[in-house]
């Protein structure tokens, strides 16, 4: 009994822990049912209507469609371009390599805020409007980090004499890169994209400097929307965005399995 | 010409030579083992030969055409790894019909040449597996099939058994000479193991330090290394000295190990003590007459077929090691005054 | 004579033929790394120098930045008590954030590396799954908690327990919740890596011993895992002052930090070289963490290494 007590309590503390940690987003979802006019929790009533009442406001829609657009754009040129960088990185050797991996890897150390203020700057400086393209540029700078992390995780522990074995069947080095190699990475590669996408669709800090009045993507919508009108449509957008993560997360789950994707990460 | 010539072939790694100068002739269809000590060079020529690595001096010439310029896919040249380096993404059959596919063949071909391959390494019914779901051995023959169903003009092994269990290495090994006698096969097998390299090779060349010290066959290496580091290097050897007593031009000399005179039937310089390598299982014992070399028995182990004594002389270790047939070690107790004996021809003169 | 021509001549080819294969494999590698390299000189290194640049110049009130050169930005920030007060209240938070994420995340991660097969993985994931769900929702799920109207204050006065709604939005206290909820995972991973390190022949060998097993913790599992915490603190406190979405929802003008006040500078003041001088502040404390951490763990590492 005696020895049951602090394993009991450990389980009751955690379990405390994980209903802190879903609390805002299970808030969010059941609020997005309430019949009443204004936010509520718990929901009054249950209804879709403020799921249907998004059809009346095309300016989300239009910010959800851009987010995918500019995450989908960000998370395929990081990735090839990183996955590039990550080969260049670890195999070969030249000058400098050092204070390039430093480089790449610095973006997790600025903060948000500071590089959207300079890119922002130097954007008007040099007469770039807010486009999809500003943002995806502004975009692959902040997730090159995490591609690069786990492609080069899953690159360096790879055993280069299979490689050597395709060359030695006869295949010349793009054919071992697209039939050999890359199949190899492939988990750290996917996961890479993943981390990508997922890291544009929710950024608000860099977007919020490039944006423009027609050029906003969901979260600075979400964002905007929020300082002044209080009512559940922004849990209803904001359910879809977390459905949506949550079949990713399925996705990721399904093709990897999660310890492989938080194990290579380290 | 010989099939495979290696001419001066130079590998030089931050400005050392670690293979220096190399010349070496296969003929075709030759198992040639290359063995050595790790650092001996064995790997970094075998690269070369593989083009994984680049010559920094002399040629590499196969079936009268040199190679050394080709990159490795164009060298046809099948390989078996120490890890065996299977595609892990791909099938039992697909690991085995990719160097077919890079090749253009009819589908209808690969289709039996790799189910000839399979059967071949004993493995017909496991096309469509994993290499993760494959034991080592397993893995070992899939990357042989696939190394040889591209019908290369040499197969090249890198330590190919080195991952694998002692009993199955020696069945894995036979199989392999089997094998290649059956394709007949120029081929090239690196090891450090030297009861593998004796077992299976119709030569060996020994390395050591970027250097072949001897190549020739099993036996030769065994019982007239040419040098001190095959002497040393190869089986084991007891270290002991003589003085020698008469010598003559053009006439046997005698000489004595501390009493134990013997004549031996080449030339030895006079006035010097004169070093001998002897193998453990040249040794006899002999309690018939006084004839020998008075050593103490200090231990003795019993090996099965065979009895490893210890003797002990003038503070001087000597093993012996005696097959049980042919003397019965419980003829002499441990702490015992014996006499050792051998034959004059199996000392091996020491080359300084 | 003629056979050593031959072989000069074959050697020189060799030698030519080396030097061709090196030199592009050097271009190989320039070449994969050239479009990272050349997005982030453009769109990184270059816009940041330009913003230090932006910092060092006076403000100009038509047209933002001024012609002149001036260290006023820094010293303004750095003598004035109301700045100095956001300094400290951003330091402030990050340290608490930093001690609350530890206290609750060090049993889930003891819990989670105690935890085997498929349960392990359920629970990796639902510790993980925050870190992809946008901050800006989960914010606004904390919003609607704690509103002056929202389910902890109205559960409070149900109960009787106060009469008039307590402030919980918009203050310290919202922001440290926010936050502790967002960085959370990176605290637990780090942890966690500590204690998957642990031999557990140690704990066997302290129990074997005598030690009772809460002794135990204490003295061997807690010193063990104390890189991790240490590293997870590096990582949550570095996070916790340089980040943004969190305190602008949670805390918005009321509860100001270092970012918000940059965001504010640049974009409703308008007064970018002030706005940059802040910016370069915090990503000068930020940098001094990780800096004093890493010379700090080269020390403990040298010294396990003379143990």
């Amino acid at each position: 009994m005696r020895k049951k007590l602090p394993k009991f309590s450990l389980h009751f503390f955690c379990l405390l822990v994980y209903i802190f940690l879903a609390a805002p987003i299970v808030v969010v979802l059941l609020s997005s049912l309430t019949t009443t006019d204004y936010i509520v929790f718990p929901p009054k009533g249950i209804t879709f209507k403020w799921y249907a009442e998004l059809v009346n406001h095309p300016e989300f829609m239009q910010s959800f469609t851009l987010s995918i657009i500019v995450a989908f754009g960000t998370s395929i040129i990081a990735t090839i371009i990183g996955t590039m960088a990550s080969i260049a990185v670890v195999r070969y050797e030249f000058k400098g390599k050092s204070v390039i991996t430093q480089l790449v890897g610095s973006p997790l150390l600025i903060p948000s805020v500071v590089f959207g203020v300079a890119l922002l700057q130097f954007y008007s400086w040099i007469g770039i409007a807010a486009s999809p393209i500003a943002l995806v540029i502004g975009h692959i700078i902040l997730t090159i980090p995490f591609v690069m992390r786990l492609v080069v995780a899953s690159l360096v522990g790879f055993d280069r004499s299979i490689e050597q074995a395709a060359m030695n069947l006869g295949a010349g080095s793009l054919r071992v890169f697209f039939q050999i190699t890359l199949p190899i990475i492939k988990s750290g590669v996917i996961a890479g994209a993943i981390f990508a996408f997922i890291t544009s669709f929710d950024d608000l800090t860099v977007a919020l400097f490039i944006v423009s009045t027609d050029v906003v993507t969901l979260p600075v919508r979400i964002y905007t929307y929020m300082q002044y009108q209080y009512d559940p449509i922004i849990t209803s957008i904001s359910s879809i965005m977390i459905l949506l993560t949550v079949v990713l997360m399925v996705v990721i789950e399904r093709v990897l399995g999660v310890g492989k994707v938080f194990a290579s990460k380290n | 010409m010989s099939y495979l010539c290696l001419e001066n072939v130079v590998k030089t790694f931050n400005k050392t030579e670690v293979v220096k100068k190399m010349n070496l002739e296969i003929e075709k269809g030759e198992l040639v083992s290359f063995l050595g000590p790790s650092g001996c060079g064995k790997t970094t020529t075998l690269n070369m030969i593989a083009g994984f690595l680049e010559v920094d001096g002399g040629k590499i010439v196969v079936d009268g055409k040199p190679v050394h310029l080709l990159p490795p896919n164009k060298r046809e040249m099948g390989m078996v790894f120490q890890n065996y380096a299977l595609f892990p993404h791909m099938t039992v059959f697909d690991n085995v019909a990719y160097g077919l596919k890079l090749r253009k063949v009819s589908k209808a071909e690969i289709n039996q040449r790799v189910l000839e391959a399979l059967e071949m390494v004993r493995l017909s019914g496991y096309e469509k597996r994993y290499p993760k779901e494959l034991s080592g051995g397993q893995q070992q023959r899939v990357s042989l099939a696939r190394a040889l169903v591209i019908k290369p003009k040499v197969l090249l092994l890198d330590e190919p058994l080195s991952n694998l269990d002692a009993k199955l290495r020696q069945e894995m090994r036979e199989e392999i000479v089997g094998i290649q006698k059956k394709v007949g096969i120029t081929t090239i097998f690196v090891t450090h193991d030297q009861e593998e390299a004796l077992a299976i090779s119709d030569r060996v060349a020994v390395m050591y330090e970027g250097r072949i010290e001897q190549v020739d066959t099993p036996a030769a290496i065994y019982n007239h290394p040419q040098t001190d580091f095959v002497s040393r290097f190869i089986g084991e050897v007891n270290h002991i000295q003589a003085e020698v007593m008469e010598s003559n031009d053009d006439q046997p000399c005698k000489v004595s190990f501390d009493g134990y005179q013997q004549v031996l039937s080449h030339h030895v310089p006079k006035g010097v003590l004169s070093e001998f390598y002897l193998r453990p299982e040249k040794i006899q014992i002999n309690l018939e007459n006084n004839q020998g070399l008075k050593v103490l028995v200090e231990r003795k182990m019993f090996l099965g077929s065979k009895t490893r004594y210890i003797f002990l002389n003038n503070n001087q270790y000597l093993f012996a090691d005696i097959s049980n047939t042919v003397f019965n070690p419980d003829q002499i107790k441990e702490g015992q005054e014996v006499l050792a004996v051998w034959n004059p021809e199996d000392l091996l003169p020491v080359k300084k | 004579m003629q056979a050593d021509m031959e072989i000069k001549q074959e050697q020189e080819l060799l030698y030519e033929q080396k030097k061709k294969k090196s030199t592009r494999k050097k271009l190989d590698s320039w070449l994969l790394l050239l479009p990272t390299l050349a997005i982030f000189i453009f769109f990184f290194v270059l816009p940041l120098f330009f913003l230090f640049i932006t910092s060092f110049k006076t403000f100009d009130a038509s047209s933002g930045i001024g012609n002149d050169w001036t260290l006023q930005n820094y010293v303004k920030f750095l003598t004035d008590t109301f700045y100095l007060g956001v300094l400290w209240r951003t330091v402030k938070i990050g340290l608490i954030t930093t001690l609350a994420a530890i206290a609750i995340s060090y049993p889930v991660a003891y819990q989670m590396t105690i935890a085997k097969g498929r349960t392990k993985n359920y629970l990796t994931l639902l510790v993980l799954s925050p870190l992809l769900i946008s901050m800006v929702i989960r914010c606004y799920g904390w919003v609607i908690l704690l509103g002056n109207n929202g389910v902890i204050n109205n559960a409070l006065v149900k109960l009787g327990l106060i009469d008039q709604p307590l402030t919980l939005l918009y203050t310290e206290f919202s922001v440290v919740i926010g936050m502790v909820h967002v960085l959370f995972p990176y605290m637990v991973l780090s942890i966690m890596g500590s204690l998957e390190r642990i031999d557990p022949s140690v704990i066997r060998a302290s129990q074997n011993l005598g030690a009772s097993p809460i002794r135990t913790f204490f003295s061997v599992v807690l010193p063990l895992t104390l890189p991790g915490i240490f590293a997870g603190s590096v990582m949550v406190f570095s996070l916790a002052v340089s980040s943004f979405v969190t305190p602008a929802i949670l805390g918005g003008p009321q509860v100001k930090l270092m970012s918000f006040l940059t965001y504010e500078q640049v974009t409703t003041m308008l007064n970018w070289p002030y706005g940059s001088a802040i910016g370069f502040l915090l990503i000068f404390i930020a940098t001094i963490t990780i800096i004093v951490y890493s010379k700090l763990l080269a020390k403990s590492e040298k010294g396990v290494a003379i143990q």
